[in-house]
C-alpha cells in the first residue's frame, strides 16, 4: 500500500493540533452566576468520585473528531494498493466475442468471463479515466466511446452478445484504437480474448498493449465440412470432422436425413487431425444433419447442415463469337445450364427468373439484357464503367484480403498480353488490380450484380491454369447466388439474396428457431430480397410465394466452419508492435492501483456520524427520556 | 403614597378578607382578641370549675351551684386574645435571584399572611435577616390599620450580602416578647439550616418554614461546561453539566427538601415548599386551603 499525494498527510500536522488546541481553549468554562452553590457542592462533590471516567468521556469528542481528522487526511492523501490491471487513464478495451468465446471451459463461459475481466478492469480505472469499448468477432462494435461514466461502461459491457458470424479480426479494432490512442498522451488498450485472433502485421500502436488471456482448455472437436453432392441417381453425404485439441478423442457421428436417424459412426480422431465420411444417400433427401453426440467445451461446431442441391440449375446465357474456354468450363459447373447465343443478339425476352446470368464476351449489346452480367473484355463504355483505352502486359496484383471471388484462386503467374484500361464506376470492388488499370471488378449497382474482366481470354494464359475454373466456380456463386454446390451454404451472418420479379408477391423465411420473416411489398421492388438476420446456425428456409401460391422452396444451410473458431487453446501472449518497442502484450505485475479512498471516506463519514450523536447524547437521552415516559404514561 | 405597585391586588386582599389562619396551638397574648387563649377570662365559653380562694373576684362566683352544693366555686370562662405574628424574611443575596425573583414572592407571602392575620385583630411584627447586626424590624401592627405601615414596610426591605440565619433566628426568640405563629420566608440555601431552624424551636413558637426556591433552582436548565459563582460569598463551582448531573442534582434536591421536611416534622414545624412560579394567590387560596391552613 503507498500513497498517491503524501502532501495532505501534512494536513494532520496543521489541523491535528489545531483542534487540540481549539479543545484547550473550550476547557474555559462559562461563568454563570446562581443563588448559591451550596447543593452544587454537594452533587460535585458525588460526580468527583469518578472523575476519570467522566474525563474519558468528555475526551471522547476529542478522540473522534481527532479520528475524523485523520480519516479524511488519508484519504485525500489517496492511498492504493497495486494490482494486476490496468492504470492509465484512457483505457480502449477490446473485448472479443467471436464464436470461440462461448466455450465452456471458464464459467459460465469465456465471454461472461471476459466480461467479468472487463469489469474488473473498469473498476481499476482511476479517476476521471475514460474508456472505450471495442467488441470484435462478426462486424466491429463500439458501445462506448471514451466516456468516464462507469455505469454506462458496466451496462455496455453487460450487453456484449456472442455472435458466430466472421472471425475475429483484431486488424480493424487495432487501427481504431491506435487511432483513439494517439489523442491521448497515456493510452492503454486491453485485449480481452482468448487469443485466437487474427493480428494486423504493419500497425505500431501508440499506446501500451495489455492481454488478458481467457479460457483454459483447447479440447474440441468439430465438424468442419459437410455437403450434400448429387451424383446420378443418388446423393453423395460427405462429412469431415476435425480434432482440433491435444488428445486423442473418440466421438461418435450421427447423420440424420430430413430429421430422422441414418446412421451413426464412432470416430477415432488423432490430435488435429481430421476424418471424413463418405455416405451415399437416396436422391429425395432435401436435408442432411450431422451431430456429433457427447459434448465439449464448444458445443456450436458439433452440428452442421446441408441441403442437397438436385434438381436446381441456374441458366446462364453467353453471348460470345465462340469461347471455348467458357463453355467447357462453365459445361463443368455443377448447377449450371449453359445457353449459347450469338454475338449479335440484341433483343432478349426471357425473364429474370428465368435467365438470371448473362454473360457478354466480347461485346456489348444495346440493350443490355435484365439480370446479372459479366463483361469480358468490353469493346465499349456502359453505363456502369467506361472504357479509356489498352493496357499492354499488365502486371497482376490481386486484393489482399479475404475476398471470396478469389477464394482458392492464386493469380500471381497468371500473365495477360493486353486487356483493355476500364474506369469503374463507384459500385465496383476491384478483385485483380494492375498497374494500368483493373483487371477484374465485381460490385452491385441498383439490385444486380455485375463483374468485368478486362482482358480476352484468348490474350491470357489463365484459362490454361487451374485457378481459371475455380475463378469461374467463384464468379458463377456471385453472379448466380442460391445456385450451385456452395450455394446453399451460408457463412453465419452473411446476408441472404432472393432473386425476384414480378411473379413473386412475398418472400417468407423460416428460421432454425422456427420463427417466421416475410418480406415487405417495398422489399419487392427491385430485383432482389435480401435477409441479413443469418446468425443463428441451423437451416432456413426460403419459400417464393406468388399470389398466395406457393412458388419455390428453398433450403439453405448457416454452419460455422471455421477453423481459426475452433481451434481454442487460449493463446499465452498476442506479438503486436507497440511504440515502446515492446512485442508481447503480456499483463506484468505492478500494473492497475486500486485506490481506495472511497473506503477511508466512508468510514470518515461513519466516524462523522458517531461524534454527531455523542455530542448530542443530551439531547438523545432527552429524548429518550420523554419516551419512556410517555410510554410509561400510555401504559398506565 | 406610594408609585411601587402594590404586593398584593386589591381583588385578592378582598378574597383574603374572607379566610382566617388556622393555628395548631392555643397561645397566649397580651390584649383581648379573637383567639382561645390558654388563660381564663372573660368570653361566654365556659372552661372550669374552681374552688374559691381568698380573694378571688366574688363576681365570679357561680351562686346557683353554691345554691345547689353550698361550696364556693367560681366558674371560669376561656379567655380570647391576640395572636402575635411574627413574620421573618430572609432577604439575603440569594433571595435576591429567580425568575420570579425569591424575595419579592417573600414579601407577597409575608404580606398575605400578614393581612390574614391583621384581618383577625392579631399583631403582626416582621423582622428581615440581614447582613447588618441591626436588622430592619416592624415592632407589631394591629388591627387593619396596621395593614398599610406592614405592605409599606415589606416593600422598602432590601436584599443584601451574606446574612448569618443561624445568628438572626437565636436572636430573634430570645428578644421577642410573646411566642405566637412565626413564619420564616427563606431559600434555607445555608449550610447551617439546621441550626437556624433549631434555634426556632427554643421558645414555643408555631413555626411555619415557607421554603421558597426559584424554578431554576428546581429545575436548573444547564447544558455545557460551566463555573458556577456563588451570589453571596461561597465558593465557586465548576461543572460540566449534562443530562446525568443534571438528574443527580435533582436527587441531591430532592433528599435536601426530605431532610428539612423530616426535621420540621420532628420538631413540631410547619413545611412548606414553595415555586416561585406559582402565584401567590394561588398558593393561598387553592393550596394553603386544601391543606387547612386557612379556613
Amino acid at each position: 500500500m503507498s500513497i498517491l499525494s503524501p502532501l495532505a498527510l501534512l494536513g494532520a500536522a496543521v489541523i491535528g493540533p489545531l483542534i487540540i488546541a481549539i479543545y484547550l481553549l473550550k476547557l474555559r468554562r462559562e461563568e454563570r452566576t446562581i443563588s448559591s452553590t451550596f447543593l452544587w457542592r454537594r452533587v460535585v462533590r458525588d460526580v468527583e468520585a469518578n472523575t476519570p471516567w467522566q474525563r474519558l468521556r468528555r475526551n471522547l469528542l476529542l478522540l473522534l473528531q481527532l479520528l475524523l481528522m485523520l480519516l479524511l487526511v488519508v484519504a485525500l492523501a489517496r492511498p492504493f494498493m497495486t494490482t494486476q490491471g490496468i492504470s492509465s487513464g484512457n483505457l480502449i478495451m477490446v473485448i472479443d466475442r467471436s464464436a470461440s468465446m462461448g466455450a465452456t471451459d471458464e464459467t459460465p463461459d469465456r465471454l461472461g468471463a471476459a466480461k467479468q475481466r472487463a469489469l474488473q478492469l473498469i473498476d481499476q480505472l482511476p479517476d476521471g479515466g475514460r474508456a472505450t469499448i471495442i467488441a470484435i468477432g462478426g462486424l466491429m462494435q463500439v458501445p462506448v466511446a471514451a466516456t468516464s461514466d462507469r455505469r454506462e461502461l458496466r451496462q455496455a459491457i453487460e450487453q456484449i452478445q456472442l455472435t458466430t458470424s466472421g472471425s475475429s479480426d483484431l486488424t480493424q479494432a487495432l487501427t481504431l484504437a491506435s487511432a483513439l490512442a494517439a489523442r491521448e498522451s497515456e493510452s492503454e488498450v486491453a485485449i480481452i480474448s482468448d487469443g485466437n485472433v487474427s493480428l494486423p502485421s504493419d500497425l505500431r500502436l501508440p499506446a501500451r498493449v495489455s492481454y488478458f488471456p481467457v479460457g483454459r482448455s483447447g479440447e474440441n472437436v468439430a465438424i468442419s465440412a459437410i455437403s450434400l453432392q448429387p451424383e446420378v441417381s443418388s446423393q453423395n453425404l460427405f462429412v469431415q470432422v476435425t480434432n482440433y485439441g491435444a488428445q486423442p478423442v473418440s466421438r461418435r457421428l450421427d447423420l440424420y436425413l430430413d430429421g430422422a436417424v441414418f446412421n451413426a459412426y464412432t470416430l477415432n480422431l488423432e490430435p488435429g487431425r481430421e476424418q471424413s465420411i463418405i455416405a451415399e444417400v437416396p436422391a429425395q433427401v432435401q436435408i442432411a444433419e450431422a451431430h456429433l453426440a457427447g459434448s465439449d467445451i464448444l458445443p456450436t461446431d458439433d452440428r452442421a447442415f446441408a441441403v442437397t442441391t438436385l434438381g436446381e440449375a441456374a441458366t446462364v446465357r453467353l453471348l460470345s463469337p465462340g469461347n471455348r474456354f467458357l463453355e467447357v468450363g462453365l459445361g463443368l459447373l455443377p448447377g449450371i445450364r449453359l445457353l449459347v447465343a450469338p454475338a449479335t443478339t440484341n433483343s432478349f425476352t426471357e425473364t429474370v427468373a428465368q435467365v438470371p446470368v448473362t454473360i457478354l464476351d466480347g461485346v456489348v449489346p444495346e440493350p443490355l439484357p435484365p439480370g446479372n452480367l459479366f463483361f469480358i473484355n468490353p469493346p465499349r463504355s456502359t453505363d456502369y464503367f467506361s472504357v479509356t483505352g489498352e493496357i499492354e502486359f499488365p502486371s497482376v496484383r490481386p486484393a489482399t484480403g479475404e475476398e471470396p471471388l478469389l477464394r482458392n484462386v492464386s493469380m500471381s503467374d497468371v500473365s495477360i498480353l493486353k486487356a483493355v484500361r476500364i474506369v469503374p464506376g463507384s459500385w465496383a470492388q476491384i478483385v485483380v488490380d494492375s498497374d494500368g488499370g483493373p483487371l477484374l471488378i465485381a460490385g452491385e449497382r441498383a439490385g444486380r450484380r455485375l463483374a468485368v474482366m478486362t482482358f480476352d481470354l484468348h490474350n491470357s494464359d489463365l484459362p490454361l491454369q487451374i485457378a481459371f475454373p475455380l475463378l469461374l466456380s467463384n464468379l458463377m456463386n456471385f453472379l448466380a447466388p442460391g445456385v450451385g454446390n456452395e450455394a446453399a451454404q451460408l457463412r453465419p451472418g452473411e446476408p441472404l439474396s432472393v432473386q425476384v420479379d414480378s411473379q413473386i408477391s412475398e418472400v417468407r423465411v423460416t428460421r432454425p428457431d422456427g420463427s417466421r420473416w416475410s418480406s415487405r411489398a417495398e422489399q419487392l421492388q427491385g430485383d432482389q430480397v435480401i435477409y441479413a438476420e443469418t446468425e443463428a446456425l441451423g437451416i432456413y428456409t426460403v419459400e417464393e410465394f406468388g399470389d398466395g401460391e406457393l412458388l419455390a422452396r428453398r433450403h439453405y444451410a448457416a454452419n460455422l466452419f471455421a477453423p481459426e473458431e475452433s481451434r481454442l487453446l487460449p493463446k499465452d501472449d498476442l506479438r503486436i508492435a507497440q511504440s515502446s518497442g515492446l512485442q508481447s502484450t503480456l499483463v506484468r505485475e505492478r500494473e492497475g492501483r486500486q485506490e481506495f479512498w472511497r473506503w477511508v471516506a466512508m468510514v470518515a463519514l461513519i466516524v462523522l456520524v458517531a461524534e454527531w450523536l455523542v455530542y448530542q447524547r443530551h439531547g438523545l437521552h432527552y429524548l429518550w427520556s420523554r419516551w419512556r415516559s410517555r410510554r410509561s404514561v400510555g401504559s398506565s | 403614597m406610594t408609585t411601587r405597585t402594590p404586593l398584593l391586588e386589591p381583588a385578592f386582599l378582598r378574597q383574603l378578607d374572607r379566610l382566617s389562619l388556622v393555628t395548631k396551638r392555643v397561645m397566649a397574648g397580651e390584649l383581648q382578641g379573637e383567639r382561645r387563649s390558654p388563660r381564663r377570662g372573660a368570653s361566654v365559653e365556659f372552661a372550669d370549675f374552681r374552688h374559691y380562694t381568698s380573694g378571688d373576684d366574688i363576681r365570679q362566683v357561680d351562686w346557683k351551684l353554691y345554691a345547689r352544693m353550698e361550696r364556693i366555686f367560681l366558674k371560669l370562662f376561656v379567655a380570647e386574645d391576640e395572636l402575635n405574628f411574627h413574620l421573618l424574611i430572609d432577604t439575603s443575596a440569594s433571595m435576591n435571584w429567580g425568575e420570579p425573583l425569591k424575595l419579592y414572592h417573600a414579601k407577597q407571602l409575608a404580606a398575605a399572611f400578614g393581612y390574614l392575620a391583621l384581618t383577625n385583630l392579631d399583631r403582626v411584627s416582621v423582622s428581615a435577616c440581614a447582613t447588618t447586626a441591626r436588622s430592619p424590624q416592624l415592632p407589631g401592627v394591629r388591627g387593619k390599620r396596621g395593614a398599610v405601615p406592614l405592605f409599606s414596610f415589606l416593600q422598602q426591605l432590601a436584599p443584601g450580602g451574606s446574612a448569618d440565619l443561624t445568628q438572626f433566628c437565636r436572636r430573634y426568640i430570645q428578644t421577642a416578647r410573646m411566642p405566637g405563629p412565626l413564619l420564616l420566608c427563606s431559600d434555607l440555601l445555608d449550610p447551617h439550616w439546621k441550626e437556624a431552624l433549631e434555634a426556632l424551636t427554643r421558645r414555643p413558637f408555631d413555626v411555619t418554614v415557607l421554603h421558597i426556591l426559584a424554578p431554576q433552582e428546581l429545575r436548573p436548565l444547564l447544558d455545557g461546561d460551566f463555573r458556577l459563582m456563588d451570589s453571596e460569598s461561597g465558593p465557586a463551582v465548576e461543572v460540566s453539566a449534562d443530562a446525568d448531573l443534571l438528574q443527580r442534582y435533582a436527587a441531591h434536591l430532592r433528599n435536601w427538601q426530605g431532610e428539612i421536611e423530616n426535621f420540621c416534622h420532628g420538631h413540631r414545624m410547619s413545611y412548606l415548599q414553595i415555586d416561585t412560579a406559582i402565584p401567590v394567590e394561588e398558593f393561598v387560596l387553592g393550596y394553603m386551603r386544601r391543606r387547612g391552613l386557612v379556613r
